[in-house]
């Protein structure tokens, strides 16, 4: 029905519409005057049946009917009117007799709303259709208000119940009812609600009900429903309790609602924060969780606890090999295989461990997937090392049958280190470096094999072996920056080229290469070190072509055992295809004793560089034993004179000597010459006035980032700002020979 | 025979209707009368009718119907008249039915000729 009831409650209609139904004409129409007079819009009937066939397509906010006709009188036309749809509740106002009782009650039992002693006095009609009017309005609102409450609990799932003490058991509203299974005519006492719950709950749901009403507090708590379908529901239960005016407990009122499905979003999202997504293991956050949880327990009760850092041997191989999806689906069965080497519990523990009992800690025990190839076996109570080793056995033979992925059978092993609790740390950062140092200990020992953590590693280089390992990964951890220093064609003012060497950025400080290469070159890390700056550099290049159309050559250093590697060639075309830079834009810089040392396994290599077009140029020359014969034939194209001699410039006569020797041997080899290290303006102009013109050093820039390079550019260098700038201006010298290179003469 | 002491039409009643329609440019009380006149010249064929075939539910509420109606215009003693018979009627007090017919008849008579007067009045 519909009185309008976007209007406010107290408000009725502007003009309210009645149905005013009398056989007699005189009252009829004095009723119907006195109405409007007083603000109604009525519509006459002169008896029930035209009052329902009016009803038909009109439909007033009230109607007021004389209870004695002829024909259908008020009564059966009120009782027509209420079997019509939408008329159920439409407020009726009986005009009855002044002394007639009887139409009262019938009235009533005809469905009308409230009765009306016929009077003269129509003010008063007036005012009681607006009271039945008023009244009718809080009705529907309240209806709706009641259904809106059903639909938004039906939504939520949810229900009311009320308790009385004494009184039996709790009363469900249908919505209630509804959340456990049950239609709205049927009841739910306690013992039927109490069957729903598993037998493992009802003892402790029957004990917290009871406490709860014993010390009259709140209660609040999820069970676990078998429905009377079957269906297995989680119901939030919550209750308060109500007191009499005497502070004593009448009874509790209260909700239940159907929490399953948030629940269940909840312990995904538990279980998606706690573990791995792709082998199902405990992830990294999950088992240092547990492995604090261990050592608190270790500390508590004085025992030992263990961890084992697994990494899988050349796992990296089969990655690159097979693929990633070949190398997930061995994860997965080496997860699998590993799970099985220990008490393994995959329970997300809660804080509730404590009160578990003593042995509680057992539970923690787990393998878990920190990332990667990398596993880690947590035993949470070991008697002595022996225990941890033989897991490591464990592990190691589980390892040993082939897993076979797509058709190819795949033989794994790995490398397990040690460290136990508190022996090798008390903290488990500790334990997880240590075990990683004696893992990287078995991988140089020759891999597949399980090591404790022994002082002594440390001993034999501790701190190698952790730089070695943490390098391994430094380029997977983009660690690795290069930085670079210009070279410089003092004459013209420009930059011409520059150097690029690498920096570490470990624990937000950057390691000098002088602190890592040496490393990287013994443990063979240089290679893929090597690779990354080549691949980088050219990226640089190309960086730098966009940004202010630099078309020079980025130097990287390369050990001459790079040199011997046949696919450099084509690991360089790659680098500078990949980024669409030529090949010049990649010079490599070779140290004087390292090309030596190496010369006839080199010598090929630099060759086929040199016809691509990448430049080679002989780095700390001046310093090892060249050999004039070789030097003439080698296909380079740059001599860099060492540091040592620029240094010494203008203060022992010797250092000039050579200088002048190498920049009038590199003349007459057609070959550029480079000064590195120099520092100040009177170097600078002594190399400038021997006839070397480029140069490398402090004084024009340090080795910075790539923007750096670009900001010193356009702040020094474009405005000719610095102090060394027009300073070597004499134009007797002759032009360095780079200018007379075909590569340089461009526009 | 000397005529009622009292007003055919009850100037307090009359005077409640003019109060509905003070200016008088509905009519109101024209319309009233008319709409009575009416009325009462439809029932009064039927109470006689019903009277002669004793169809005393009929008979009620014709009486039920003047009644009301009669008392609105304020014809006070039609009504009481009216009001008695619907009593007698409903008490099944048949006995002094007929004389109460005879003096509705009368007055009838006498309401019409007291209204015929004001609700031919046109301004």
């Amino acid at each position: 029905m519909s009185l309008r009831s976007e209007t406010f409650a107290d408000d009725l209609p502007e003009r309210p519409r009645v149905l005013l139904v009398d056989d007699d004409e005189v009252n009829l129409l004095l009723t119907s005057v006195a109405l409007q007079e007083q603000g109604f819009a009525v519509t006459e009937a002169t008896g029930g049946g035209q009052a329902i066939r009016a009803l038909a397509d009109f439909l007033p906010d009230i109607v007021v009917l004389d209870a004695v006709m002829p024909e259908l009188d008020g009564f059966e036309t009120c009782r027509e009117l209420r079997v019509l749809p939408g008329f159920e509740s439409l407020p009726v106002l009986m005009l009855t007799g002044l002394d007639d009782d009887a139409s009262i009650t019938r009235a009533y039992e005809a469905g009308a709303t409230d009765f009306f002693v016929k009077s003269t006095q129509w003010s008063l009609l007036a005012g009681r259709l607006r009271y039945l009017l008023r009244a009718s309005r809080t009705r529907v609102e309240l209806e709706r208000s009641k259904s809106r409450l059903a639909r938004a609990q039906d939504l939520a799932r949810m229900g009311s119940f009320d308790w009385r003490k004494g009184q039996g058991g709790p009363v469900f509203s249908i919505e209630g009812l509804r959340v456990f299974g049950i239609g709205p005519d049927q009841r739910i006492d306690f013992r039927k609600l109490l069957r729903m719950v598993p037998d493992e709950e009802r003892k402790a749901f029957v004990e917290l009900t009871h406490n709860a009403m014993e010390r009259s507090t709140v209660l609040a708590t999820d069970i676990h429903a078998r429905l009377v379908d079957g269906r297995q529901r989680i119901v939030h239960i919550e209750a308060e309790p109500e007191f009499n005016e005497h502070g004593n407990l009448v009874g509790y009122t209260g909700i239940v609602q159907d929490v399953t499905d948030r629940r269940l979003a909840e312990d995904r999202i538990r279980h998606l924060a706690n573990f791995d997504t792709l082998t199902g293991l405990p992830n990294r956050r999950q088992l240092i969780w547990r492995a604090e949880r261990a050592l608190e327990h270790g500390r508590r009760l004085s025992h030992q606890v263990a961890l084992l850092l697994i990494d899988l041997d050349r796992f990296k191989v089969i990655n690159d090999t097979l693929g990633h999806g070949a190398g997930d689906e061995l994860l997965v069965e080496v997860a699998r295989r590993l799970r099985s080497c220990v008490r393994h519990s995959d329970q997300v523990l809660e804080s509730s461990l404590e009160t578990v009992g003593v042995r509680s800690h057992r539970t923690l025990e787990a393998v878990g997937r920190l990332g990667g190839d990398e596993f880690v076996a947590l035993l949470p109570e070991v008697t002595d090392e022996r225990d941890a080793e033989r897991v490591a056995e464990r592990i190691l033979e589980a390892m040993r049958m082939p897993i076979t992925i797509g058709m190819q059978e795949c033989f794994v092993t790995a490398s397990v280190g040690i460290a136990i609790f508190p022996r090798d740390g008390t903290s488990v950062a500790d334990l997880l470096r240590n075990s990683d140092v004696a893992m990287y200990s078995v991988k140089s020992a020759g891999r597949n094999s399980s090591s404790v953590y022994r002082p002594s590693l440390a001993g034999q280089g501790r701190e190698k072996l952790e730089l070695e390992s943490a390098l391994h990964k430094a380029i997977e951890r983009d660690e690795l920056v290069l930085h670079y220093q210009p070279k410089v064609d003092v004459r013209g003012a420009r930059m011409v080229g520059a150097e690029a060497l690498m920096r570490w950025r470990r624990h937000g400080m950057l390691v000098a290469p002088g602190d890592f290469i040496p490393l990287a070159e013994e443990t063979g890390l240089i290679t893929p070190l090597s690779e990354w700056a080549i691949r980088e550099a050219a990226r640089q290049a190309r960086l730098w072509k966009d940004n202010f159309g630099f078309d020079d050559s980025i130097a990287v250093n390369l050990p001459s055992r790079l040199f011997e590697r046949t696919d450099l060639v084509e690991y360089i075309h790659h680098a500078v295809t990949t980024y669409g830079v030529p090949h010049h834009a990649i010079e490599l810089e070779i140290t004087e004793t390292g090309l030596m040392k190496d010369l006839q396994n080199v010598i090929p290599s630099l060759h086929r560089l040199n016809e691509i077009g990448v430049e080679i140029s002989i780095d700390d020359f001046g310093t090892g034993y060249s050999s004039l014969a070789y030097l003439t034939t080698l296909p380079i194209s740059e001599l860099k004179i060492d540091r040592s001699f620029i240094r010494d410039l203008g203060m022992t006569p010797q250092s000039s000597a050579v200088v002048t020797a190498i920049i009038a041997l590199a003349r007459s080899l057609g070959l550029r010459v480079i000064a590195e290290g120099v520092e100040n303006l009177r170097q600078m102009e002594v190399l400038h006035r021997l006839g070397c013109g480029i140069m490398q050093g402090f004084l024009f820039s340090r080795a910075q980032p790539p923007e750096e390079i670009e900001e010193w550019l356009q702040q020094t260098v474009l405005p000719r700002k610095a102090p060394w700038i027009g300073k070597a201006g004499s134009a007797d010298l002759p032009e360095p020979p780079r200018a007379t290179r075909a590569r340089v003469s461009r526009p | 025979m000397i005529p009622a002491p009292t007003p055919v039409l009850d100037e307090e009643a009359l005077q409640r209707l003019r109060d509905l329609d003070p200016s008088g440019q509905n009519h109101l009380l024209e319309r009233v009368l008319r709409a009575f006149e009416g009325s009462v010249l439809r029932l009064l064929p039927q109470l006689r009718e019903a009277r002669r075939g004793g169809d005393m539910a009929a008979v009620r509420h014709v009486a039920h119907t003047i009644k009301s109606s009669s008392a609105s215009i304020g014809a006070l003693r039609l009504s009481r008249l009216c009001a008695e018979i619907e009593a007698a009627v409903r008490q099944e007090a048949f006995a002094g039915l007929p004389e109460l017919l005879d003096a509705v008849d009368q007055e009838m008579g006498v309401v019409l000729q007291a209204v015929q007067p004001m609700r031919s009045q046109t301004p």
